[in-house]
């Protein structure tokens, strides 16, 4: 599913971000990517979005090269993946209906198959009694649902997360990753960065992965082991 | 998610016309007062274009109109008798380009100047005898009238030849005039309506980057992401076009109001053909300049 052999990552400002990254994650797996805040753990989750491109290595993504002149495969890519950010990038004006249906409109999917994955979707989120209200008129906690519905809507193979809890209090932080290893499966796997460690269920059938300084300092461990 | 069948990639795209709609509608609310502006000045520039356009297609009407019942009046002396004036038309009609020759009587000529003069005929009867001479009527084609002047000049027994060169020399000038205008007129009409609408269209773009940025990151192909802004740029120039035509139309219904009453000699071109022409090149030129003019603003989308 993930495939990185030496990948770097060097922004034109000459910031290196990543070192000689190897990585790998198959089909199903649930993924926490720890580390400080500068470690790289964005750095890592941009290259396999292809927000950004690796400067060197090699990168797959769903059997997709990430690399130079490769736009529209790095669309179709995209496609497959079902993003949530930290600041949510969730369309303001809109419901949170109208914003999770976005997210699958140009999927040449049917209509009706679309608004029942989109009703479907902010149902498991909880937010069946929002599905009409305006994403700025809801609290960040549920913005972020909306945006994890967005993303799962989309029966994605890859859901990548960046630090999905890093606008949220303890509580809705807990209850969001809780929501998010939910929809790990045979599937679909589930990348998340977090800084917050403590908020990961040990219980977890879990791959931790440590990064630092742009490097992987602990590639794999279980969170169960802990 | 399951995909549809092939080929059903355009009924995906009707089934997102509603929300290309709101889409264009909300963008429009979003910077309102600046896209009032733009709609007011493009509807003006089409309103001047259609003025222009209507002027230089009358003109070349009335040119036409003319041209086609171009006539030549030939006067002869007093000493020339009936038969002597039916002589002369039998030698002017075997003149080359003379189409057709008749003899026009006093009284005729008389009639016919009551005829165009309609209710100011009265001013005739200040004559006490009628002042009209018979003359011999010459119907000819234009291209040929230096030639048939020049023989009929040297025809014995005419002492005159009149013929309306001027007026047609200066309808034809004031038709090239407008005509040069409408060019001049369209060609501004077009770069101006093109960099309103592009500017328009950069901004909207600006103000939806978020929005641009999320679409890309999910996925959505540039069609996708384009369609609202042409669509927004589509229905503000046809929007205009259609203001401007509407109030073109009026205006010409009062020029012609003004002019088919007190000058009724002058031979318009119908009003309703003038005015469905113009609609049909305010709206085309309008869509037409409204979709390349979000085309030129769409670029920017790509550097955000």
């Amino acid at each position: 599913m993930i495939n990185a052999e030496n990948v770097s990552l060097r922004y034109p400002d000459g910031t290196e971000a990543l070192r000689d990254i190897n990585l790998g994650i198959g089909s199903g797996e649930l993924v926490y990517i720890t580390g400080r805040s500068g470690s790289g753990k964005t750095s890592l989750l941009k290259l396999l979005m292809g927000m950004e491109l690796p400067t060197g290595g090699s990168l797959t993504v769903l059997g997709q090269k990430v690399e130079k002149g490769r736009s529209s495969g790095i669309r179709q890519l995209r496609l497959r993946i079902g993003p949530v950010f930290q600041e949510f990038r969730l369309i303001d004006g809109r419901s949170a209906f109208d914003n999770v249906l976005l997210g699958m409109r140009f999927l040449d999917a049917p209509g009706k198959q679309m608004r029942e994955a989109a009703q479907e979707a902010l149902e498991i989120v909880g937010l069946a009694h929002k599905i009409s209200s305006r994403v700025e008129n809801l609290s960040w906690g549920e913005r972020q649902r909306v945006a994890i519905a967005r993303a799962v809507a989309r029966k994605p193979s890859l859901i990548l997360a960046d630090e999905p809890t890093g606008n949220l209090d303890r509580e809705n932080a807990t209850n969001i990753l809780g929501i998010l290893n939910s929809f790990r499966n045979k599937e679909t796997s589930v990348v998340i960065t977090t800084h917050a460690t403590h908020l990961i269920d040990p219980s977890l059938d879990a791959a931790l992965i440590t990064m630092d300084e742009g490097n992987l300092r602990c590639e794999r461990s279980k969170t169960g082991a802990k | 998610m399951r995909k549809v069948e092939n080929g059903s990639k355009m009924k995906n795209f009707f089934s997102n016309i509603g929300y290309f709609f709101k889409e264009t509608i909300l963008m429009i609310r979003l910077s309102l007062s600046s896209n009032i502006l733009s709609f007011l000045s493009t509807s003006l520039i089409f309103f001047i274009l259609a003025m222009v356009l209507t002027g230089w297609w009358i003109s070349s009407g009335v040119t036409r109109a003319i041209q086609g019942e171009a006539e030549i009046s030939a006067y002869f002396g007093r000493n020339v008798d009936q038969n002597g004036a039916l002589k002369l038309v039998e030698s002017i009609k075997a003149i080359k380009g003379v189409k057709s020759a008749r003899l026009v009587d006093d009284k005729e000529a008389l009639s016919d100047m009551q005829k165009i003069l309609g209710k100011e005929s009265e001013i005739l009867k200040v004559f006490d005898e009628n002042p009209f001479t018979s003359y011999i009527e010459v119907n000819i084609e234009l291209d040929s009238v230096d030639g048939i002047l020049g023989e009929l000049k040297n025809l014995p027994g005419i002492d005159s030849v009149r013929d309306n060169r001027d007026v047609l020399d200066r309808i034809r000038s004031i038709s090239s005039l407008f005509m040069f205008i409408g060019w001049l007129v369209l060609a501004a009409a077009a770069i101006t309506t093109l960099v309103i609408i592009s500017h328009i269209i950069r901004l909207a773009i600006q103000d939806n980057r978020e929005q641009i940025n999320t679409l890309k990151l999910l996925g959505a192909p540039g069609a996708f992401i384009s369609f609202p802004f042409v669509l927004q740029g589509l229905l503000m120039t046809l929007g205009g076009g259609i203001l401007a035509s509407l109030l073109a139309s009026f205006v010409l219904g009062q020029i012609y109001a003004r002019i088919s009453g007190p000058l009724p000699f002058i031979p318009l071109p119908p009003a309703a053909s003038i005015i469905n022409a113009m609609f049909t090149v305010i709206i085309t030129a309008s869509a037409a300049l409204g979709i390349v003019g979000s085309m030129l603003g769409l670029p920017s989308s790509e550097n955000r």
